[in-house]
């Protein structure tokens, strides 16, 4: 089953440096950084004060306004990218080709995979001014919850909002998954998507990541486990403090290659193969040694049958931290040993996307491959002298091959290793 | 098919719910068709249109926990999936070691709920008392600046917890398709073994929404039966009665095992999980489609997948909600998958007992599908008086049915119209071949 080729056919993205890959990629080459200081709260006397907010509009990324009742934040940002993934595939008119029955089956042989995060305590608040009312006694919540929630409250806060809808916009009805897994959580859904095609659950897939972790909770918290940078985001950096949050969602629509080329589909790349695995120290622990990254990227080696020469480039995923980027380091020199090919890292640019970081930065992996180049690192100044080996650098590099490794790591200990190839731009 | 697809065995059970906190004793309740509804206790509901539910009863508030500190990191339904994944490790007789770790994965359908009321409570009044949050008075609340807060309400406390706490460092994920969540997550669990990922799983579900938000979430959609005077009856799948469901709360894991191995090593097999469906109804967020169209692909994808067809299939767990809607929906589409064979197919609802346990639901009602195969009974539809008239199934009413299960179903539908369906089969039939009736 590993010999199916799973292609991919189209790619979406929304992140505070822009609203399509190929923008966000010209931001990224450019040495451009969208971290900004926070607008939806004033977070002037905060802390932490930085992070990559898209500005767009609800309906810039939704257009059906009766919608926005009915989702939150982070779910525009997913249905978004999810919508241009489809489009760029062009299903959707090769669909109204077919007859009943062939529209049918081909919509049931159409997955949706989906790796969501986000809003989950600022969707509480919406209790407010209920307690506020109630004067924080429970009889009074009880009588005049009617008269001041949303009757549709619960169905904003689903975490599978976006699973859900785009099933029932495109009519999609096959094998699907909501993935809330953190940081990992858009990785697996490209690879449990993958893995559904290689053992036959259905034709072709969408799958996408989202989060909106740029909510006060969530930084408040976050700083108070010293994960967020004061300014900048530094991967690999020796002065890096930290990470910064970023809104976001990325998209890759993928078929089986006989799919793809029965109707005409012109191909952007390929997915090869996926590993994981988990350190199990804790929530928030990782260990030094590189131990669950090394891992997973052996993993995905053998799951996609090449030799780790065969890796062109590697994303890192270099959130910033000092603990997750050295041993992040160390576990590509376990796999890679002396000469790794050259590493780059994307957060720096619009932040950690969380839920949809690993599959962001997928999307942008294939379009830098596309275009020959891996993207330098602009915020690193001075790299970390425990990292000296690792081939990163601000300055752009080039690819040694079509193939790039893209790193994801999440909280629990969970880090997962995606191979893709890059088709010819 | 692919011929040399690893099987998957059932080897380990835990259960936590509202009619029991282990195995036995949950199973006891559900052949019997007692109910777990009650007032609700763990908050002061009096003030609610629904003050009704299916609480976990006599749990220890630590939850048996060997130290305070772990405690401190979990929330109610954490509490119940340690027990519960505890249960199923001492069941199977079979936990990870360092050798074997990284060939174990976890796979769990979460509550969507992480956030406590009491730290929602601290916040408001520190720093929302107008109504609206203040972000400035937020940096000097307690709550909002407490570790421990921020440890037990991520989505990924619940595998943090269970892999930290049994060694599991292979393949660990979290899943959420709301009620559909628990099935998909032992759906997960089969295709990780399945494909070689993982040699064996801990797989379940967990959740509890019994909390002034979660029973507000689901009194605004009208979704809660709003019998407070009998909430033993308040849950009555499939009657002409029926007004909603009776929201549940516990835990339900099941270890699995590549079949191989687990022969070799002498384990209890209840059951092989055989086979997984899982499909997009893409009609309604909430509502079901009439036609039962979404379920109906994923009965037939399920049992394409273990190999077995209609005829084979003797017992099916239903999600079977109590709620108008889905009843209905459910039999129009077991109706349209099992066609003349629907009459041969005795099917029940143990949400007439334990109610509604949300993310939980589907990973227990497995459980329940394999201790039917195990017990040669099924567990009777509790509460079920006058038969909805629409609903032509052979229920299992009045007492369990004693008969072989060769195989069971096990449906899970979800708002956002994720489908889940799980095959179980008798592991006679697997190695030995077990005639039909």
């Amino acid at each position: 089953m590993r010999n199916e080729k799973i292609v991919i056919t189209g790619t979406g993205a929304v992140c505070a440096a822009g609203a399509e890959p190929e923008r966000i990629l010209d931001a990224v080459l450019a040495g451009r950084s969208a971290i900004a200081p926070i607008k939806q709260w004033d977070a002037s006397e905060w802390p932490i004060r930085n992070a990559g907010e898209v500005r767009l509009t609800a309906r810039e990324l939704v257009e059906d306004r009766k919608l926005h009742k009915l989702i939150r934040r982070t779910d525009l940002f997913g249905l978004y990218a999810a919508g241009r993934a489809i489009a760029a595939a062009g299903i959707i008119g090769h669909r109204d080709t077919l007859d009943e029955e062939g529209a049918r089956r081909f919509s049931d042989r159409t997955g949706v995979y989906v790796g969501a995060g986000g809003g989950t305590y600022e969707s509480h608040y919406d209790y407010f001014p209920l307690l506020t009312e109630a004067n924080g006694e429970l009889p009074a919540f009880g009588r005049e919850l009617a008269n001041t929630v949303n009757p549709m409250w619960l169905l904003r806060t689903l975490p599978n909002n976006v699973l859900g809808h785009i099933g029932i916009r495109y009519g999609l009805k096959g094998a699907n998954a909501c993935i809330t897994n953190h940081s990992v959580s858009g990785t697996l859904a490209l690879i449990e998507a993958t893995e559904g095609l290689r053992q036959g659950e259905g034709e072709r897939a969408v799958a996408v990541g989202h989060d909106a972790p740029v909510e006060p909770q969530l930084v408040l918290f976050y700083h108070r486990f010293g994960l967020l940078a004061a300014d900048e985001l530094r991967p690999f950096d020796a002065r890096r403090d930290g990470s910064l949050f970023g809104d976001g969602a990325g998209a890759l629509f993928v078929e089986k290659q006989a799919a793809a080329s029965g109707r005409g589909a012109s191909v952007l790349g390929e997915v090869l193969g996926g590993g994981y695995a988990t350190e199990a120290q804790g929530l928030v622990a990782i260990r030094d040694d590189g131990d669950g990254p090394a891992r997973a990227i052996a993993e995905a080696l053998a799951d996609a049958q090449i030799d780790a020469r065969d890796v062109g480039m590697i994303v890192a995923h270099g959130n910033g931290t000092r603990a997750s980027d050295a041993s992040e380091a160390a576990a590509i020199r376990a796999v890679f040993g002396a000469q790794p090919p050259p590493v780059t890292a994307f957060k720096w640019a619009f932040g950690h996307l969380i839920a949809a970081a690993g599959i962001m930065e997928t999307v942008l992996a294939l379009a830098a491959l596309r275009r020959n180049v891996v993207p330098g690192v602009a915020t690193l100044r001075e790299l970390d002298p425990a990292c000296a080996d690792m081939p990163i650098s601000a300055a752009h590099q080039t690819p040694r091959s079509d193939v790039a490794l893209i790193l994801c790591r999440g909280f629990a200990g969970t880090n997962a290793a995606l191979l893709i190839r890059a088709g010819r731009a | 098919m692919n011929r040399t697809r690893r099987r998957v065995a059932i080897t380990g059970l835990g259960l936590v719910t509202p009619v029991g906190n282990d195995v036995a004793t949950t199973w006891d309740a559900l052949l019997t068709g007692s109910s777990g509804g009650a007032p609700i206790t763990v908050f002061d509901a009096s003030g609610f249109p629904v003050r009704i539910a299916a609480e976990v009863k006599g749990f220890p508030a630590d939850g048996g926990l060997p130290d305070r500190k772990l405690v401190k990191l979990t929330n109610r339904s954490h509490r119940f999936a340690l027990a519960a994944a505890e249960q199923a490790l001492a069941d199977a007789g079979i936990a990870p070691t360092p050798a074997t770790a990284t060939r174990w994965g976890c796979a769990v359908g979460a509550g969507m709920m992480t956030y406590d009321f009491a730290d929602l409570a601290t916040t408001h009044r520190h720093a929302a008392q107008t109504g609206e949050l203040d972000a400035l008075r937020m940096l000097s609340d307690d709550a909002a600046n407490d570790p421990l807060v921020f440890c037990r309400s991520q989505a990924t406390a619940g595998i943090s917890l269970l892999t930290q706490r049994f060694g599991i460092e292979g393949y660990a994920t979290s899943v959420h398709t709301a009620c559909a969540s628990g099935g998909q997550a032992v759906g997960t669990a089969l295709k990780l073994i399945r494909r070689g990922a993982v040699d064996y799983a801990l797989a379940g579900g967990f959740d509890s929404m019994i909390s002034p938000v979660g029973v507000a979430g689901f009194c605004l959609l009208s979704a809660l039966s709003s019998d407070n005077h009998a909430p033993q009856q308040a849950s009555r799948p499939f009657d002409v009665t029926r007004n909603g469901f009776l929201l549940g709360e516990g835990a339900g894991f099941v270890v699995l095992e590549e079949w191989e191995s687990a022969r070799r090593r002498g384990a209890h097999i209840y059951a092989e999980l055989a086979g997984d469906g899982n499909s997009l109804s893409s009609y309604r967020i909430t509502d079901s489609p009439p036609d039962g169209d979404g379920p109906i692909q994923a009965m037939r994808q399920a049992l394409a997948d273990a190999g077995a067809a209609p005829g084979d299939v003797d017992y099916l767990n239903a999600h079977g909600t109590s709620t108008w809607m889905n009843d209905r929906s459910e039999s129009a589409a077991i109706r349209a998958v099992f066609g003349d064979d629907t009459e041969r197919v005795s099917v029940s609802s143990t949400k007439s007992s334990m109610g509604h346990l949300i993310a939980a639901a589907g990973a227990v009602e497995v459980a329940v599908c394999a201790l039917a195969i195990q017990h040669d009974v099924m567990p009777v539809n509790a509460n079920l008086r006058e038969l909805d008239p629409e609903i032509t199934l052979n229920i299992v009413r009045g007492e369990p049915r004693r008969a072989r299960v060769r195989v069971a179903l096990s449906n899970s539908f979800g708002f956002g119209g994720s489908n889940s369906c799980v095959v179980l089969r008798h592991p006679d039939a697997v190695d030995g071949g077990l005639a039909p009736g």
